[in-house]
């Protein structure tokens, strides 16, 4: 290879470079896979679903009817947080202690005086590109557990993404079939997931107009 | 390739290296974390909605007095989208162009954002509170001295409950009832009406006559009644063989004229003596014969002799009068005699079925009256709300001078329109959409106006203004106890409040609205009719603009770029001139013409129509605004500044009313047109039949070059070789899966076929399902000055650096409308005789076999298993091999990232934002998009049924051109399905596929137009 040759390589490096940087920015190919940001109240999905027994759908209440998976609302926190309040003893049994989310909470909404209520801005982990539409509720109706998709976050302390939300992954589902007992197993049922073991993989339309539109 | 290309440049095994290190570069910079967003949630969730799932109300459409009901679709708190009522008796689940850009009007970026008062010369926002501190004190001024008289209150002209609650407000605080304003009222047809059968507007039964003459009654050009006059039209048209003759009178070919059967080019003014001698034909007294119409008019006695024995024998017919000269209200009188003298009435034109509130309206000559009193110094205040007479009077009225010696000016307007930058107070109104109100749909229906979300400005209803206004006066309080005026509503409702509140849910309760007791003054009758006199050699016709009205529509985008119907301009004023007028004064299509009247002088280009008299010109009404928002303003001209004070006998502005002078200008601008050709050069895009072939069975297309086979049959996932590889295995043999295509797919796709039919005999041209379109589906209007393209590398601020002509983007031909109606002329090549026009609406064919799809490199657009022809944003790379290879031109390229907010190109700025679909994707720059066959709603469709457990129902759902469409023209859905009506018409004999000899297998199935040609079988 001559000198010359040699630098004319420099400025391809860097176009291709670019171009592809570019190319896989746009594309949203690049993954949040991970991503576990801090949030304004550190909400301890564990307590709530493990040691509680609170369905998903307690909160997250327009999951299995529309597109929108929904968000609690800030009354929805305080039906029960008006009376628990940061100084009561912790569900656990162990002793008293003051809980610092709770007063974060309590500061944004004071209890009994709803006109003076602040909301709350929750930072968003799972996201998907514009260009996608997501029905929650055909998912949640075919028997799909939300873990499959959004991890074990009954164990998270601080929710963080677990699936990369590729399109591959999506449609490796899709093509494949989801498997109730591997959903069941996500969401810690290992009783049920045994008793699935032998239903079939159910498969959905991998047609590109099904998601993108 | 051979080895030597290797050693010139760089070698295979460099290039890879460099492309192996560029990638890990991409990898370290490619992962950097996207930005991070809030979710914010509610406090409260509100009762009965779902995030995520629409939410419908009933309301009542207020863009103009009919009245329409609309259910608006309500997601997440915002207005996404406006259809049609389906029950309500006005317009049957239609909407047309301008109900759908009320969105536009609501979120209108320029509309005012909270009170405006004039300080040292200018309007600056102030607070509620001061603001009716500061009329509350002007009013007391007012009434103090003794000048309540002296008021005036100007309001729109709309049926309902606010009219008697603003009577009641004025005449407690002593001031004089106040004037309905309605510009583009037809006042005179109502006056005569109201004469000859007792009601302003009758009911008027199209499909029952045997033969329609128009005297100018431009019906189906947005005026009046348009959505159920329309409906009656389609209803009349659909009868094919029985449906009626249509025969337009008049100067100037509209619309309604192209949709007649026959245009008799009659002198402007000369209606009467028409009118007089078809009067003598039915037996009346007319005193005119057919001789004597013919010398006055222009037109050969032949044809006026047919006409006559046509309508002579046509029993029932019916006879329309809507023309603009200042004896409209004779012509009217007389249109109303025939239809008495033949029999009519009772049978096409029914008094006892009058369509509601068209009474009581005033038009400009009540406005150069207090123009004239405003100068003499009798206005001591003047009100105006949802009236804009600064801008359409014409100049020789005044107005605006006028108004400057009015002490103190008070405007309810929410938009910064001509009138209220003029005020010294601006009080905005909120949309009607946001706010409380009734209409008439008709006698005996009342048709109740709902909010349908909060409002997004510091805006207040009217009425609660003047609530508020009264409450704080002791000596009046008694009198308005309502808290708010929903209260003063119901205490009026029959039925009460339970009552009101069950009626909300279908928008619309029996009943009747108490009528104004205090009546608009009678407008003092000249003597007689001017005669359309003046200077030049040529006649003035100006005319409402089919979509901007008379200039109420110019600030919604929508609108100024929804073509003309007739001459397919947008963004821009033109003026229309025969094509030998104009190859006599040397005018080429787009070169700028003078006209020149007593009253002033305009000049725009000439835009050259057969469907014009050589004797005449025609400019538009509603552009030239010197105001009115970015969208409005400083766009055309404004054609009333040829105009004077001519009243037509009913107090409107007679538009027709004078000679004028014509010359070539000197200047030109391109025309800003959607139009490629009005010709069809035997391409058989708009097909027609005649009624003798359509009764002897023969389909077969006249003079089309390329006879195809229509005979293509919808099968379930029609599949296409293409589409197939591109998606499943098929192409290799020896693979098990045969992806979506296999009809025995699991899945179940591949047993639909989605489908559309347009019936073209239905089809008005009314291009209502253009805007539909639009408001569906994100689609980014680009005709504004400030989206043409960079010319030279500048700052977005910098504007000699950008293309800004008006619809700089539309004359390169990057218009974005994925659906277009094409407007086609057969005959009259000569420029003499007559011809026809056809209206073909133009989308995405989807076809089965399209010639898009095998040339995309990157798959992003292919046939999908349920028949669409899919167009994959995300995968699209922008190369435009699929709009090359498209035969009917149906794909429309992003070019300059519409929906990105931060470009100057951006076209939905703060709040139009709103509006935005959230189940579409906003395109980016660079990407092909196209009709989808509104996809969105396929899904919604298929996952609401999902969700209950059951199949989808035949005509569940439908597109949205085909739920707005006035003519029930269009019908959608799966035409693998016998119990779909698509299916059915899919079959018809009259239907034919466009360029079908290319074998594309398109899903779009047309029906032929029937003709009724003159001595046709009827």
């Amino acid at each position: 290879m001559t000198s010359r040759r040699k630098w004319a390589l420099i400025p391809a490096f860097f176009a291709i470079a670019t171009a592809a940087t570019l190319l896989s920015a746009y594309s949203g190919a690049s993954s949040s896979q991970g991503f576990a940001p801090v949030q304004p109240i550190a909400f301890p999905h564990p307590v709530h679903v493990q040691t509680l027994g609170m369905n998903c759908l307690y909160c997250h209440y327009s999951a299995n009817k529309s597109p929108d998976p929904g968000l609690p609302a800030v009354g929805t926190c305080m039906g029960c947080h008006t009376v628990v309040g940061p100084n009561r003893p912790a569900m656990d049994g162990k002793p008293a202690r003051v809980s610092e989310p709770l007063k974060t909470l309590q500061t944004l909404a004071p209890p009994g005086q709803a006109d003076k209520w602040k909301t709350i801005p929750w930072v968003r982990v799972h996201k998907l590109p514009e260009y996608v539409r997501f029905p929650h509720m055909r998912h949640v109706s075919a028997g799909v557990t939300c873990q499959s998709c959004h991890g074990p976050v009954q164990e998270m302390a601080q929710v963080a993404q677990t699936a990369s939300l590729n399109m591959g992954w999506c449609v490796n589902c899709h093509v494949k079939g989801y498997k109730l007992s591997d959903g069941l197993l996500a969401a810690g049922d290992t009783v049920g997931a045994r008793a699935a073991a032998n239903v079939e993989p159910k498969k959905a339309r991998y047609d590109c107009a099904i998601c993108h539109y | 390739m051979s080895q030597s290309s290797g050693s010139a440049g760089v070698k295979r095994r460099e290039f890879l290296k460099v492309l192996g290190a560029a990638s890990a570069v991409t990898t370290t910079i490619g992962c950097s974390q996207e930005k991070v967003e809030q979710l914010i949630p509610y406090l409260v969730s509100p009762d009965q909605t779902v995030p995520g799932v629409s939410t419908y109300y009933s309301t009542t459409c207020r863009e103009c007095a009919a009245g329409c009901g609309v259910v608006a679709e309500v997601r997440d708190g915002r207005a996404i989208k406006l259809e049609g009522n389906p029950e309500h008796p006005v317009n049957r689940g239609a909407l047309c162009a301008r109900g759908q850009s009320a969105l536009q009007g609501l979120y209108n970026p320029d509309r005012y954002r909270q009170p405006m008062v004039r300080e040292g010369g200018k309007l600056v926002a102030t607070t509620w509170d001061k603001a009716i501190a500061l009329l509350t004190q002007k009013v007391a001024e007012v009434r103090a001295k003794g000048q309540g008289q002296q008021v005036v209150f100007i309001d729109e002209h709309a049926s309902g409950t606010f009219g008697v609650f603003l009577d009641q407000w004025l005449g407690a605080v002593g001031f004089p009832a106040h004037d309905q304003y309605d510009s583009s009222a037809d006042l005179a047809l109502r006056a005569a009406n109201v004469a000859s059968y007792g009601v302003a507007m009758p009911g008027i039964d199209m499909a029952a006559a045997s033969l329609v003459v128009s005297l100018g009654a431009d019906f189906l050009d947005g005026r009046d009644a348009s959505v159920p006059m329309q409906l009656a039209f389609a209803d009349a048209r659909a009868k094919l063989q029985h449906a009626p003759r249509f025969v337009y009178i008049g100067p100037r070919r509209s619309l309604t004229g192209l949709n007649a059967d026959e245009w008799i080019a009659c002198t402007p003014g000369s209606e009467d003596v028409i009118a007089r001698a078809l009067l003598g034909a039915v037996g009346g007294a007319g005193g005119a014969t057919v001789a004597e119409a013919a010398s006055a008019s222009g037109v050969t006695e032949a044809t006026l002799q047919r006409l006559a024995d046509d309508l002579r024998t046509a029993r029932p017919s019916l006879v329309l009068s809507g023309v603009s000269t200042p004896n409209a209200g004779v012509v009217a009188t007389l249109a109303a005699d025939i239809n008495k003298a033949a029999g009519n009435v009772g049978v096409t034109v029914k008094p006892g079925e009058p369509m509601g509130g068209y009474g009581g309206a005033v038009g400009a000559q009540r406005m150069a009256d207090i123009a004239g009193a405003a100068n003499a110094g009798n206005v001591a205040l003047l009100f105006v709300r949802g009236a804009n007479p600064a801008y359409d009077t014409p100049k020789a009225v005044k107005f605006a001078e006028a108004m400057a010696k009015v002490p103190f000016k008070i405007s309810f307007s929410s938009y910064p329109d001509e009138t209220s930058e003029l005020c010294d107070l601006v009080l905005p109104d909120d949309h009607s959409l946001e706010s409380w109100g009734d209409a008439e749909a008709k006698p005996g229906v009342i048709s109740l106006q709902q909010p349908v979300m909060e409002r997004i400005f510091d805006t207040r209803a009217t009425a609660d203004v003047l609530l508020q206004l009264a409450q704080g006066d002791p000596a009046i309080a008694g009198r308005f106890p309502w808290k708010t005026y929903r209260d003063f509503l119901v205490s009026r409702f029959p039925g009460g409040a339970a009552a009101f509140t069950q009626a909300l849910a279908t928008g619309m309760a029996n009943g009747s609205i108490a009528p104004r007791t205090a009546v608009a003054k009678p407008v003092a009758a000249t003597a007689a009719p001017a005669a359309i006199a003046g200077d030049g050699d040529y006649f003035l016709v100006v005319y409402p603009h089919a979509v901007l009205g008379t200039g109420a529509g110019a600030n919604k985008p929508w609108l100024q770029e929804l073509p003309d119907p007739v001459s397919k301009v947008l963004w821009q004023s033109w003026i229309e001139i025969h094509p030998l007028t104009a190859r006599k004064l040397g005018v080429a299509s787009g070169d700028h013409v003078t006209v020149q009247t007593a009253a002033g002088s305009i000049s725009a280009p000439a835009f050259t129509y057969l469907g014009i008299r050589q004797d005449t010109v025609a400019v538009a009404l509603g552009q030239g605004h010197t105001a009115y928002g970015r969208y409005a303003k400083d766009l055309g001209i404004n054609a009333l500044d040829a105009l004077g004070a001519t009243w037509n006998g009913a107090g409107a502005l007679a538009l027709t009313q004078s000679k004028a002078k014509v010359s070539k200008a000197g200047t030109r601008s391109d025309l800003v047109t959607t139009e490629g050709s009005a010709r069809q050069h035997g391409r058989g895009i708009a097909q027609a039949i005649t009624v003798a072939d359509l009764v002897a069975g023969r389909f077969k297309e006249e003079g089309h070059a390329f006879p195809g086979d229509a005979n293509h049959e919808f099968l379930p996932g029609l599949r296409s070789p293409v589409a197939a590889d591109a998606q499943g295995d098929l192409a290799d043999p020896t693979s098990k899966d045969q992806g979506q295509y296999d009809p025995k797919h699991w899945s179940g796709m591949a047993k639909r076929r989605w489908a559309m039919t347009i019936d073209l005999a239905r089809c008005t041209g009314c291009s209502a399902c253009v805007t539909a379109c639009y408001a569906e589906n994100n689609i980014p209007t680009v005709g504004a000055r400030w989206q043409g393209r960079a010319l030279r590398p500048g700052s977005a601020s910098d504007d000699s650096a950008w293309d800004t002509r008006p619809g700089a983007n539309i004359l390169k031909g990057r218009e974005m409308s994925w659906l277009r109606i094409e407007r086609y002329f057969e005959g009259g090549e000569d420029g003499t005789s007559d011809f026809e026009a056809r209206f073909v609406p133009m989308m995405c064919q989807h076809c089965g076999n399209a010639p898009c799809e095998p040339v995309c490199p990157v798959y992003a657009t292919y046939h999908a298993p349920d028949g669409l022809n899919v167009q994959v944003y995300n995968r699209c790379v922008g190369t435009r091999y699929c709009s090359n290879g498209c035969p009917y031109k149906v794909r429309y390229y992003n070019w300059h990232g519409y929906g990105e907010k931060e470009r100057r190109q951006y076209a939905f700025p703060e709040p139009l934002h709103l509006q935005l679909n959230p189940d579409v994707t906003v395109r980016g720059k660079g990407v092909m998009e196209k009709c989808s066959f509104c996809v969105q709603r396929i899904r919604e469709a298929e996952n609401l049924a999902k969700l209950e457990g059951r199949e989808l129902k035949p005509d569940e759902f439908t597109t949205a051109c085909a739920q707005a469409c006035p003519s029930k023209a269009i019908v959608f859905g799966d035409a693998a399905d016998e119990n779909w009506s698509v299916a059915k018409l899919a079959k018809d004999a009259r239907g034919y596929h466009v360029f079908e000899e290319l074998s594309t297998y398109t899903a779009v199935v047309y029906l032929k137009r029937v003709n009724h040609p003159a001595g046709g079988a009827n």
